[in-house]
């Protein structure tokens, strides 16, 4: 091996692979929520959201539907003075179609979260053999 | 009306009341038993009990008398209950089954580690619940005095002793099984006869009613208070039921969040179908009962109308089975609500010397001492009015709190208190003012239906204050959102 001379050569450290430095381990998201990590914290505020979302979601479709009825009442006599089946419409609304109707978006909501929380067993239990 | 028939169906309800709760009496024996029937309860069982608790003597009598007197525009109330079921499943249900607290000031303490918090709505919930009990046992007061003729006091102390009764042998375990039984009674109590009407109404050449047109149409007049009314009633009746007592201390018998959910889901399509049929009664009750307008009593259509439109001994017994289904709504409403102010005033006891059953015990007596007392002395304030009062109340307080401690790490102790208090205060001001001077015009219905300016006021001052003492959010509040929002079968860490 030849060198020329003035050129600087920087050092060299040589070690060997097997050193007693612990090998990485992977941490389940479990542990990361259980110590309140970094990481953990954004598993759960995620979890939060999406079931938060759902709720905004109906709590909006409420407000939009049977939130809205008295001004439409207000605003178009015709809606008032319609009659189905001999029944004014506004009655039939009120007193029989908004019940099914809250009960399907009750549902939809129960399906939606539960979704949701499977999505997060999975992903915190990935191999749990009772998670679907 | 013949008086026979109705002593016996007001005797019978009453024995099979105490029936059930002596059966339940055998099963019950630790304080997690009779808090909360150990938690064991399924959504079927659950969901009827939920809802033979709710349906009140407002629901059983008074959404038909509304109707029939004012019209379309009473089709709100039944609404506005129903809803609430919807915002409490969707905002609520779960992550407060998966708090495991017993009652609403548990979940104040656990989640917000303050023991202020925990006292100011101990003290809220008794309020409520005394608001709500009262014109429970004016009614079966009303009730017993229009069947039987007996005086009103006596169908008050009946209703009050069987309550006591129930509630002190067997808590919340007899509880349940009695309030599931009497769903269905009174879902049977108003279908059946319904049958038996509207036979005889369609034999009748099917007249219609005679009404004004305002009684046929929601906001006939746009002026007026009348829409501010509807949507304070919205406010009140959408927000108000996920904070009252007795709804919420329902929740801790479901097994797991996902049954809490299952429970409500349930609960929104029996509530469903019971008012449909009220209304129904409400319309005939206009056609063949008018004269009740006159003398001020709609709030009996639903027992008049056999007598009047079948007749005979079927008219009397029908009448006799609506009788026993009234009956049954005034005990559960009243079970329920004494059960969920005993397990708060009884937890507060039972930190000095007393056990706790022997607390809850003497919780339960005391507590409906002081609302018998009140719808004795006092004269006949509107059934109606009375309970929408207590969920104005409701909804100004327990709503913020437990939607914002579900769903916000922000919230404080101090936010929580000064929202309580603040909501609280307005809202029982209006109810005062209401009842002592009923004033007309604006000012008398923003003072009569106070939630739509109360419920900001409370929502706002806990938002508000919370964000000036941000350095107090309890240094635990993540640990606390991990348990009110994964699901039970994950093995994640739930200490507080």
């Amino acid at each position: 091996m030849t060198e020329e001379p003035g050129e600087p050569t920087g050092r060299v450290r040589i070690t060997s692979p097997l050193t007693s430095a612990p090998a990485h381990v992977r941490r389940s998201v479990r542990q990361e929520i259980d110590e309140s990590t970094g990481i953990g914290e954004v598993y759960m505020r995620s979890l939060i959201r999406a079931q938060l979302r759902a709720a905004l979601t109906v709590a909006a479709t409420l407000v939009l539907s049977i939130g809205a009825l008295p001004l439409l009442f207000l605003a178009f006599d015709s809606v008032t003075e319609m009659h189905v089946l001999g029944v004014p419409l506004p009655w039939l609304i009120l007193g029989v179609l908004v019940y099914p109707g809250l009960f399907v978006l009750g549902w939809l909501y129960i399906r939606q979260v539960e979704r949701a929380e499977r999505d997060f067993t999975e992903l915190v239990e990935p191999h749990r053999p009772d998670s679907p | 009306m013949n008086t026979t028939y109705g002593m016996v169906a007001v005797a019978l309800v009453a024995v099979a009341t105490l029936g059930i709760g002596a059966f339940g009496l055998r099963m019950s024996r630790t304080t997690s038993d009779f808090y909360v029937a150990s938690r064991s309860v399924s959504p079927v069982l659950n969901s009827s009990a939920i809802g033979g608790e709710y349906l009140s003597a407002a629901s059983f009598l008074g959404v038909a008398g509304l109707v029939l007197a004012y019209g379309a525009d009473m089709l709100w109330y039944p609404i506005g209950w129903t809803t609430g079921y919807l915002l409490l499943l969707v905002f609520v249900a779960a992550p407060l089954r998966r708090s495991g607290a017993y009652t609403i000031p548990d979940f104040a303490q656990v989640r917000l580690q303050s023991l202020g918090v925990r006292r100011v709505a101990s003290v809220l919930v008794v309020a409520v619940g005394w608001l709500y009990l009262m014109p429970q046992f004016q009614g079966a007061g009303l009730t017993l005095r229009t069947v039987t003729g007996a005086p009103t006091w006596v169908g008050t102390v009946v209703v009050a002793v069987i309550v006591v009764v129930n509630v002190v042998s067997g808590g919340m375990r007899s509880i349940t099984l009695v309030q599931a039984f009497q769903y269905w009674l009174k879902l049977t109590a108003l279908l059946v006869p319904l049958f038996f009407l509207v036979h005889a109404w369609a034999g009748d050449d099917r007249p219609s009613p005679v009404a004004p047109a305002e009684w046929f149409r929601p906001f006939s007049q746009a002026d007026g208070p009348g829409l501010y009314l509807t949507y304070s009633v919205m406010v009140a009746t959408f927000l108000g039921t996920m904070g009252l007592p007795h709804v919420v201390v329902r929740f801790y018998t479901n097994p797991d969040g996902h049954a809490a959910r299952r429970t409500t889901l349930f609960v929104l399509a029996l509530l469903g179908v019971f008012y449909l049929l009220p209304t129904v009664y409400g319309v005939l009750g206009r056609i063949y009962a008018r004269d009740l307008l006159v003398s001020g009593r709609t709030d009996t259509v639903v027992l008049e109308l056999p007598s009047r439109m079948v007749g005979g001994t079927t008219g009397e017994l029908l009448a006799a089975l609506l009788t026993a289904g009234a009956f049954a709504a005034f005990l559960s409403t009243s079970s329920g609500l004494t059960m969920s102010i005993a397990g708060v005033v009884g937890q507060g006891l039972a930190r000095g010397r007393l056990t706790t059953v022997t607390a809850l015990r003497l919780a339960a007596a005391g507590c409906v001492v002081i609302p018998l007392g009140l719808a004795l002395a006092a004269e006949r304030i509107a059934v109606a009015n009375s309970v929408t009062f207590a969920f104005a109340l409701a909804a100004s307080t327990f709503c913020p709190l437990l939607v914002l401690g579900i769903w916000w790490r922000g919230l404080t102790a101090h936010g929580a208190i000064a929202g309580l208090v603040g909501g609280g205060v307005c809202a029982a001001t209006a109810t005062v003012v209401t009842i002592t001077a009923s004033p007309g015009g604006w000012f008398g219905a923003l003072m009569s239906q106070p939630a739509a300016w109360t419920v900001p006021i409370g929502l706002g001052l806990m938002i508000g204050v919370s964000l000036l003492t941000h350095k107090s959010v309890p240094a635990n509040v993540s640990r606390t959102m991990v348990r009110l929002h994964t699901p039970e079968r994950l093995e994640v860490d739930r200490r507080y």
